[in-house]
Formats: C-alpha cells, structure tokens, sequence
C-alpha cells in the first residue's frame, strides 16, 4: 500500500479500525505514523470543545418579541388566582367536622320540610308559619328538589294563571324554588335559640356560610352558563347539603334549649 | 460556521424565526432536532451566499491532489508534530478559518457528536460526501495549526531579537 490509498482508505473509513493493509504501511511509514498521530490529536481536542453553547438571555427576549410582533405566538391567558367553582366546591367537602355534621342532619333532614308544611294544607299556597313543636314529626322525609313542597315566589303564582305555554316560561326553575325555599328556612336561624358559644354551633354557622358563598357562585355561574349540566348538579347537591345544614343547626338549637 | 458570535446570535434568532413561521411543514419524516439542524445549517448557507462567502459544495468528489499525494509535507520546515500542541485556542482559532462547508461536518460530527448519516441527513449530502468533508476538513485543521504553530515560532525568535535580549 503507497502513502495516497493510505490517505484514500482514511477518507472513506475514517480513523477507526483500519485494514491490515493499511496497518501494516503505518507499521513501516513514518510521515503516515505523524499524519495519522495529529489528526487523532486534533479529534481528541475537539471533543473538548462545549457541544453547545447557550445563548444570552437577550436573544430569546429578541426572538419572543418578534413572535409576538409575527403573531406567531401569543400571551399566555393568565389563571386567576381564585380556585374554580368546582374546586371550592370539592374543598369544602373536604373537612372532617362538616362530613361527620352531614352524616348525622341526614337523619334529621325532612325535618325542617316536614314542620314547615302545615297539616292538610296545600303546597301551591303560600304559608309562611312558624313551625310549631307539636307538628314536628320523628322522622325527617323532605328534599330539597320537591318544589311542590316549597312556597313558590309571587312571579310562580303569576304564571299559573297564565296560558300554559307562557306559564312554562315564567315558572321558576327547580334552582329557583329551592333556592326561595332554603332562603326562607335560613331565616328562622337567627330566631333560633341557639347556644352560639358551642364549638359545634360555631362549625355550623361558618359552614353555612361558606355554603352560602358556593351556592351563589353556582347560581351566577350558571346564569352565564345554563346548559352546564355539571354546575347545576352541583348547585342542587349544595341546596341538599344546606337543607341538611339547616337541620342540623335547627335540631342543635332545640338540644339546646 | 459563521465565526464570529454577533452573527451567530443574529442567525440562531433567525433559524427559530423560521422554525416558528414553517413548524406546519414538519411531517415528522426525520427527528426534530434533525430537521431543526437542517433548518438552521441552510439560514446559515443562506447568509454566507449573500455574502458572497466560499461555500464549499458538499456534492464535490474525490479530488486528486497528484500521482503521489500523501501526507503533506512542508518544504524547507521540519515536520511538526501536533501531539500535545493542540490547545482549545489554537483549534477554536483554526477552525472559524475553515471553510463553511468543512467547519460545518467537522463540528457536526468530531464536535457534536453527529453520525455521517444524521449528518447526511442535516446536510442534504450522501454519506460518503459527508465522510469526504470530514476527513478535509481534518487535513486542512492540521495545516492550519502548523501554521499556527510556525507564527508563534517565528514570534518568539522575534521576541527574542529585541535590543534587550539580542543574540550575540
């Protein structure tokens, strides 16, 4: 092998493992033994060289304002920092206490309806009577999403005299009824006689509160967004959970007292 | 490529600027970095041919230097061997006065890291186009850094002849 297929087999295969033929002319060559050392030399410093260099912040400041500039990218929207309906929502459900006070207003929960609707009367009429001990039954069976068992706003008794389909318009929703119903109950809270220095009481009132909140947040979102379908099934799982609450500050009033 | 880092910044805003405006025409044929590689080497060719710089063509053929071309050697100048005087200076010097098309593979592949296929691919060329650059590529380093290593030679004789210090 002469000095140039020496070259010609360094082109094509590089300085990796070389053929025996090329071995054995580096073994006799020495101008090839140098050419050979410096290029190994040469790769082996610029392996040394940084891969890559990052640079400075300017350039991407530069860059990200001709994108903008292009249009080619835009402002992120920013969050706000208040947590989503939903997550409020799933917060407050998080406590221990209001689980526990839940579980036990379950029980006491038609209470509240049940003492709220007179003996033999009408559910359409209007009645708002304080409820008397003696008609209170033992066992609560009233929901909150019976309208037929709430008293209905003035614009309701309106629409009843109505043509039907116009009626239908301005009937009030299930959220409505329930809506007028709790709000009426949670009147009587503050003629309850309520011993307002217990822990329990304290709990109560602030998670009614708090109830309070989440449940006008529902109804506003859902004025902006009727067909949410998952906001109003929260926003009547708050109602229930409400009534419940009412319950369970009624009964706490009356143990007592 | 470039070599000099003004116009190395100015030409890296300018291949994202690309990136961002032609992302829609990314068909996901090659690796991203790839094609960003490719991207980025042709906004470079681009500038230099407006230039007016030598871009070595990367489809060039095997040329043939004479009957009996070997290892170069300098005439009327001991060989000088580069082991243990190839500093990071000397190479990073020696490597912007490459020619584009040279310093391109070289860095791409002795550098970066690049297989001549990925290199190949970045660069339009063939594999055995790429392998040829290279090995050029390291031929014309090792030349410029006995130059280099001469320049400093005849700078320190030079240095040495002063008034202060002349030979006598």
């Amino acid at each position: 092998m002469h000095c140039k297929e020496l070259e010609s087999v360094l082109e094509t295969e590089g300085l990796g493992q070389l053929p025996k033929d090329a071995r054995l002319h580096l073994a006799t060559c020495g101008a090839c033994q140098a050419f050979v050392a410096d290029l190994n030399s040469i790769v082996s410093a610029a392996k040394s060289l940084p891969a890559e260099v990052n640079p400075p912040d300017r350039i991407w400041i530069s860059l990200r304002a001709q994108l903008e500039a292009e249009g080619l990218i835009k402002e992120p929207v920013e969050v706000s920092e208040q947590p989503a309906w939903w997550e409020s929502f799933s917060a407050w459900l998080k406590p221990r206490t209001f689980a526990t006070v839940t579980a036990a207003a379950l029980v006491l929960a038609a209470v509240v309806f049940v003492t709220r609707i007179p003996h033999g009367s009408d559910p359409g009429v209007a009645k708002n009577q304080p409820v008397a001990e003696s008609t209170r039954p033992a066992q609560p069976q009233v929901t909150v999403s019976a309208p037929a068992a709430t008293t209905l706003p003035a614009n309701a008794a309106h629409a009843q005299a109505l043509a039907p389909s116009k009626a239908k318009e301005l009937a009030p929703s299930p959220s409505e009824s329930a809506s007028f119903t709790l709000s009426q109950a949670e009147l009587d809270v503050p003629n309850m006689q309520l011993a307002g220095n217990s822990q329990v009481d304290l709990a109560l009132r602030q998670n009614l509160r708090t109830l309070n909140a989440f449940i006008a947040e529902c109804e506003l979102h859902l004025k902006q967004n009727p067909q949410d379908e998952l906001a109003r099934e929260y926003l009547n799982t708050a109602y229930q959970q409400k009534a419940d609450l009412l319950a369970a500050m009624m009964e706490s009033g009356r143990g007592e007292n | 490529m470039v070599g000099n880092p003004a116009d190395a910044e100015d030409l890296m805003q300018e291949a994202f600027l690309q990136l961002f405006r032609k992302i829609g025409t990314f068909r996901g044929e090659s690796a991203f970095s790839t094609w960003l590689h490719r991207m980025t080497v042709n906004v470079v060719l681009m500038r230099l041919r407006k230039k007016s710089l030598p871009t070595d063509s990367l489809e060039e053929t095997l040329e043939s230097d004479g009957e009996n071309s070997g290892p170069k050697r300098d005439v009327g100048a001991p060989d000088l061997r580069l082991s243990g005087a190839v500093d990071r200076v000397n190479l990073e010097r020696s490597i912007e006065k490459l020619p584009p098309g040279y310093r391109t593979v070289f860095v791409l592949h002795d550098v970066q890291g690049y297989e001549h296929n990925e290199i190949a691919d970045i660069m339009g060329c063939s594999v055995g186009n790429s392998k040829s650059q290279l090995h050029k590529a390291r031929t014309r380093l090792r030349d410029l850094l006995q130059e280099e290593i001469r320049q400093q030679a005849r700078e320190e004789r030079k240095a040495a002849k002063t008034p202060t210090g002349s030979l006598d």
